[in-house]
């Protein structure tokens, strides 16, 4: 039986790009946590809670999928 | 990391100045006392102490000042909660030991001066374990 781990990853640094360049800052602002917050999503160092996941894909108005990405790993033990 | 010095957030900044008052006012404390060790606790040792306090008060109003003046004072999220948890979880660790160990230091020591130097040298030891462990988490992500 392997070991299951996940990694979560996003496109939010692509999509501030494709909406008008939006800055860390403001889409902090715009979501309701703090930039280094966005900053350490955005660098895949922290799974934010599904309430604000849903908070920043309403802000691009895309799906959820398209922001956020689940790639689950079996390694073998 | 002249970069990553200048992108602190005023929480870690707060951090940051509590880390270092700490060990401020608690390294002259435990620098003036630990060399003159009794059995119990002196008059002149009890003054030392509330030096070191009002010593640690200081440095906080007046840092918190200079950090507020300079820095846009920010709200705290759910990543600066889960790291406050997650650091007084381990500060936790480090006083429930230390409280252990007093315990068995006041079963074999005389007199009350072992007892309060260790059970205050692990509170110490627990917050900077706790505000070291979020300054690290802050860096690290979460």
């Amino acid at each position: 039986m392997g070991k299951s781990t996940g990694l979560i990853t996003n496109n939010i640094r692509a999509l501030r790009f494709h909406c008008g360049e939006m800055t860390q800052q403001e889409l902090a602002d715009r979501v309701g946590v703090t930039r280094q917050t966005v900053n350490a999503i955005e660098g895949n160092k922290y799974s934010p809670s599904l309430e604000v996941a849903f908070r920043i894909t309403r802000v691009f108005d895309v799906p959820l999928e398209r922001t956020f990405q689940y790639r689950e790993e079996v390694r073998a033990e | 990391m002249e970069r990553d010095m200048m992108d602190l957030s005023f929480q870690e900044k707060s951090l940051w100045l509590m880390f270092v008052s700490l060990i401020g006012s608690f390294g002259f404390y435990f620098t003036s006392v630990l060399p003159t060790q009794g059995v119990n606790l002196m008059p002149h040792q009890v003054v030392l102490f509330v030096l070191a306090i009002v010593l640690l008060v200081l440095m906080q109003v007046v840092g918190q000042i200079v950090i507020a003046l300079v820095n846009r004072r920010t709200e705290t999220d759910e990543r600066d909660r889960l790291i406050e948890l997650k650091g007084s979880r381990n500060g936790a660790y480090v006083l429930a030991t230390g409280v252990f160990l007093t315990l068995c230091a006041a079963l074999v020591t005389e007199g009350n001066f072992a007892f309060t130097h260790i059970l205050l040298g692990f509170w110490v030891l627990a917050q900077l374990v706790e505000i070291g462990s979020q300054l690290f988490l802050y860096r690290r992500g979460a």
